[in-house]
C-alpha cells in the first residue's frame, strides 16, 4: 500500500522496538529540581517566587505579560532554594528556579471536569495559563498558534502522531495509553480554532497505534486517521501539513496561512489534562533508549529533574557511552553536563556508544547532490555551507540558509560528512547580528 | 564518564556513504570495460592502465606531501582518474605518454587546484586533452592519436569513417560496436560493457539518469536531423563512457536537475558539432571539457524553486 508522504527526506534505521513495547513508568523524585524560568520560544518570564518561598506542585512560579511566552510552573512541593541561571540542554545558562524537594509531596489535579461546555476563548485561556507548548520539542507557545491571525480561516488541525525521529517512542507509547485524551484534546483545538476536520497522521511502523486511535475516532465523523509512509522527516510541520492535505506552506509562513494548525500528540493529551483537571505543564512523558541504555523504555517526568537522576533511575548507562543526546538523534542536542534538567520539550534522552555515533572527517565538497535531493524543504545545503564556510552569509541564504529548519538530511547523506546544520546556524546567528546592528544605526 | 562525552552539531546518527565508497564503486563499475579492453588488447592495456593507476597514486601521494594536505589516497578517486585516463587513451600509446597525462590530471588539474572538490574540470579528460594538444603541437604522436592511425595492433577508432566518408562496409557493424570490437582507444571497445557499468552506478544511486540521457538524446536527434548516422553516433567512440562516467562526474557537473538536463543537451550538441566539423577524435572530451566550464554558472543560473514557494530563487554573486 501507497502510505502519504512528502518529497524528499531520507530512511535511517529507526531502532524504535528499543522502547516501542514499554509502557510508561514514573520516576522517583529527584532531591532538587532545576526549572528553567524560559522554555518555550518567545519572551523570557520574570519569577514570581523569591528564595525561601514554600512552593506547591502546579504553582506558577515564573511569567510574563509577553503575548507570544507560556508560563512555568512548580513541578513539585518544596522550597525555592536559588534563583540563578543555570545550563540547559541548548548549551545556554537560563535563570532558573532551584527547588529543593519535600518529601511530602501535594497531590492537586485528581478531580476530572466535563470540558464540552468550553469556549474557543476558554481553551486558549487554558492553554495559557498552562503553560503549553509544543511538545514534540519545538516549544512554540500553543495558545498563540491557537490563535491565527482573524483573516486566517483554519478548516483542519492535524495531530503529529509521526514521530519520525529514530530511536524515539514516547508519542507511540502516549497515542497506545492515552489515545482517549488524544482524541480529547484534538476536540478540544478544534473547537478553540473553528476547524471543521481532524486528522490523527500516524507513521506505518506503529499500526497497532493506527488500529487502537482508528476504533477511537470511528464515531467521531469528523475526525480521521490518516497513515504516513515511514520516512524521516515525515513529522516536520509542513511535511506533515503536505503529505496530509497536499498544501505546502510558503517559505516564511506559518501553518495558518494554508489553514492548518498541527499539535504533537503531547500536546494534546496534555491540553486535554489541563482543560479537565486544571495540570498545567509540569511533567511529560519521555524515552530514554538507545544502544549504550541499559534499560530502554518510556519516563513520565517531572520538569527540572536531571537528566543524570534520570538515566540511574532507568537502568544506567553502559561504560562506552559516548554521546548523550536530549531530544532525537537527528535534531536533538549533545550533553557534556548531565545535571541539565528535563524541560517541557524534552521527548527523549537517546544513549548512543561509540559504534553508533557519526564520525569521519569533513572533507571537501564533491557535489555528489544526496544532500539537494533529500533536501524536503528543495534547499542547495552543499551551496550553503560552501559559502558559509566562506564567511559569506548573504550567498549562504540565498540558497535557503534561513529556510532550513535543520533536520539534518544533508548531513546523514553526506560522504563527505560535511556538518551542514553548523554552517545553517552560523548564517543565521551572523544575519541576525548583522540585521540587530542595521536596527541600531 | 563526562570526559567521554562528545559534543557536536546533530544529526548524531550519519549514513554509510563515503566519498571513498562512490569512488570505489566506479572502479568497480568499469570492471566489464576493462575485462574487455584486456581482451583484446593484452598487455598494450595492462600496462598502461597499471602505469596510469600507479602513477595516479604517486602523484596524489606526493603532492598532498608537497602542499602539507592530508593523504587523500583511501577514496580511490586517484585510481578513478587513473583507469578513466588510461580508458581514453589508445592501447599502443607508450607509457610515458599515459605517465605524463596522469601528471597533468592528477597533479595540475586536480591537486593544484585544491583537490578532490575543488577542480572545475574532469582531471581524466583534461589530462587526454592535453595529450592531444601536446601532441599536435609537437607532432610526436602521429600514428597514436587523431586521424589516420592505423596499424598492427589496433584499428583507429571508428569515428573517423564517419567525417572520412568511408564506404560503409568498412566499418564496424552496430552489433559489433554494441557488444565487442578492437578499435580506438581502450575504453572504445564495447559499449555493453559501459552500460552494465553505468546501470551499476545508478542502482548504487551514484549517477543519475538526466546527463547521460540529455546528452546521448541530443547527440540521436540533431545527427538524425543533420542527415548522419545517429545510430552510428551513439555507439562508436567514447560516447558512452565519455556520457556515463565522465560527464556524470559528481564534483563536475551541475547539480540541480534542470541545470544537469541543459548541461546534457549542451554536451551533445558539442559532441555532433566537433566530430562532424572538426576533429572526429576526441570530440567527446572537449565537449565535456567545455561543459565542465558551464557548470558553476549553470548552478547560479538554475536554483530550484523552495517549498512552497511561487518563484524560483535568484542569486546573484
Amino acid at each position: 500500500m501507497d502510505y502519504k508522504t512528502f518529497r524528499g527526506g531520507i530512511h535511517p534505521p529507526y531502532n524504535k522496538e528499543l522502547a516501542a513495547t514499554k509502557a510508561i513508568e514514573d520516576i522517583s523524585l529527584p532531591a532538587e529540581v532545576v526549572i528553567p524560568l524560559s522554555q518555550h520560544i518567545g519572551a523570557p518570564n520574570a519569577p514570581t517566587v523569591k528564595v525561601g518561598d514554600r512552593v506547591e506542585v502546579g504553582q506558577k512560579i515564573g511569567s510574563t505579560d509577553a503575548f507570544v511566552s507560556a508560563p512555568v510552573h512548580s513541578s513539585v512541593s518544596g522550597t525555592v532554594k536559588a534563583i540563578e541561571p543555570r545550563p540547559v540542554f541548548s548549551g545556554k545558562m537560563v535563570e532558573s528556579v532551584v527547588i529543593t524537594v519535600d518529601p511530602n509531596q501535594s497531590t492537586p489535579f485528581g478531580t476530572v471536569k466535563d470540558v464540552s461546555a468550553l469556549t474557543g476563548d476558554q481553551i486558549r485561556e487554558v492553554a495559557k495559563e498552562a503553560g503549553l507548548v509544543g511538545l514534540g520539542g519545538a516549544t512554540f507557545p500553543a495558545s498563540v498558534k491557537m490563535t491565527p491571525p482573524k483573516e486566517r480561516k483554519i478548516d483542519t488541525v492535524i495531530i503529529n502522531g509521526c514521530e519520525c525521529e529514530p530511536y524515539l517512542t514516547c508519542d507511540h507509547r502516549l497515542m497506545i495509553e492515552r489515545g482517549k485524551e488524544l482524541v480529547g484534546g484534538l476536540k478540544l483545538l478544534m473547537r478553540a480554532v473553528g476547524a471543521e476536520k481532524g486528522i490523527i497522521g500516524i507513521e506505518a511502523n506503529k499500526m497497532d497505534a493506527v488500529d487502537l486511535m482508528s476504533s477511537i475516532v470511528s464515531k467521531e465523523p469528523d475526525v480521521e486517521v490518516v497513515v504516513l509512509e515511514v520516512k524521516y522527516p515525515e513529522g516536520a510541520e509542513k511535511m506533515l501539513i503536505d503529505a496530509v492535505t497536499g498544501r505546502r506552506v510558503p517559505p516564511g509562513k506559518l501553518p495558518s496561512e494554508v489553514g492548518v494548525l498541527v499539535q504533537n500528540v503531547g500536546t494534546a493529551v496534555a491540553l486535554y489534562e489541563a482543560a479537565s483537571t486544571g495540570k498545567p505543564v509540569i511533567e511529560r512523558v519521555l524515552t530514554i533508549t538507545g544502544p549504550a541504555a541499559l534499560k530502554p523504555g518510556n519516563v513520565k517526568v517531572k520538569v527540572g529533574t536531571p537528566i543524570s537522576h534520570v538515566i540511574e533511575q532507568h537502568g544506567g548507562m553502559s561504560p562506552d557511552t559516548v554521546r548523550v543526546v536530549m531530544g532525537g538523534p537527528m535534531t536533538g542536542f549533545a550533553q557534556k553536563d548531565l545535571n541539565v534538567p528535563v524541560v517541557k520539550g524534552t521527548s527523549g534522552i537517546l544513549l548512543l556508544d561509540s559504534e553508533t555515533v557519526a564520525s569521519g572527517e569533513e572533507r571537501d565538497c564533491v557535489s555528489c547532490d544526496r544532500c539537494i535531493e533529500v533536501c524536503p524543504m528543495f534547499l542547495v545545503p552543499n551551496f550553503i555551507a560552501k559559502y558559509a564556510r566562506r564567511g559569506k552569509w548573504e550567498l549562504a541564504d540565498k540558497y535557503g540558509a534561513r529556510d532550513c529548519f535543520e533536520c539534518g538530511c544533508c548531513s546523514y547523506v553526506c560522504p563527505a560528512k560535511i556538518p551542514h546544520i553548523a554552517y545553517v546556524r552560523k548564517t543565521k546567528a551572523e544575519l541576525a547580528a548583522a540585521a540587530a546592528a542595521a536596527e541600531k544605526k | 564518564m563526562a570526559e567521554k562525552l562528545s559534543v557536536t552539531v546533530p544529526p548524531h546518527i550519519k549514513g554509510e556513504d563515503q566519498i571513498k565508497t562512490g569512488m570505489r564503486d566506479v572502479a568497480i563499475a568499469l570492471i566489464p570495460l576493462i575485462a574487455v579492453s584486456l581482451y583484446f588488447f593484452r598487455l598494450n592495456a595492462l600496462v598502461n592502465l597499471s602505469v596510469a593507476v600507479g602513477t595516479a597514486i604517486l602523484c596524489e601521494y606526493v603532492m598532498r606531501k608537497i602542499m602539507k594536505r592530508k593523504p587523500t589516497i583511501g577514496d580511490f578517486s586517484a585510481i578513478v582518474t587513473g583507469l578513466l585516463l588510461a580508458l581514453v587513451l589508445p592501447p599502443t600509446l607508450p607509457f610515458w605518454w599515459v605517465i605524463l597525462g596522469v601528471v597533468i590530471a592528477v597533479a595540475l588539474v586536480k591537486e593544484l587546484m585544491g583537490g578532490l572538490g575543488v577542480n572545475l574540470f574532469n582531471p581524466a579528460l583534461f589530462g587526454f586533452v592535453s595529450l592531444v594538444i601536446l601532441s599536435q603541437v609537437f607532432g610526436f604522436m602521429n600514428g597514436y592519436l587523431g586521424l589516420g592511425s592505423i596499424n598492427g595492433v589496433t584499428s583507429a577508432t571508428p569515428l573517423t569513417f564517419i567525417k572520412g566518408g568511408v564506404l560503409n562496409g568498412l566499418r564496424p557493424g552496430y552489433w559489433n560496436l554494441f557488444l565487442a570490437h578492437a578499435g580506438g582507444a581502450l575504453g572504445e571497445v564495447s559499449v555493453i560493457a559501459v552500460l552494465i557499468g553505468a546501470a551499476y552506478l545508478i542502482y548504487r544511486g551514484h549517477i543519475r539518469w538526466r546527463i547521460p540521457t540529455a546528452i546521448i538524446a541530443t547527440v540521436f536527434i540533431l545527427s538524425a536531423i543533420l542527415g548522419k548516422n545517429p545510430l552510428y553516433m551513439i555507439l562508436a567512440g567514447g560516447l558512452m563512457l565519455g556520457s556515463f562516467f565522465m560527464a556524470t562526474d559528481w564534483v563536475t557537473s551541475p547539480d540541480n536537475n534542470i541545470a544537469q538536463l541543459i548541461y546534457g543537451v549542451l554536451i551533445g550538441v558539442l559532441v555532433v558539432v566537433i566530430r562532424l566539423y572538426a576533429a572526429p577524435t576526441g570530440a567527446v572530451a572537449y565537449s565535456i571539457l567545455i561543459g565542465n566550464a558551464f557548470t558553476p554558472l549553470l548552478n547560479r543560473v538554475f536554483v530550484r524553486k523552495r517549498f512552497g514557494a511561487v518563484a524560483p530563487a535568484k542569486v546573484e554573486e
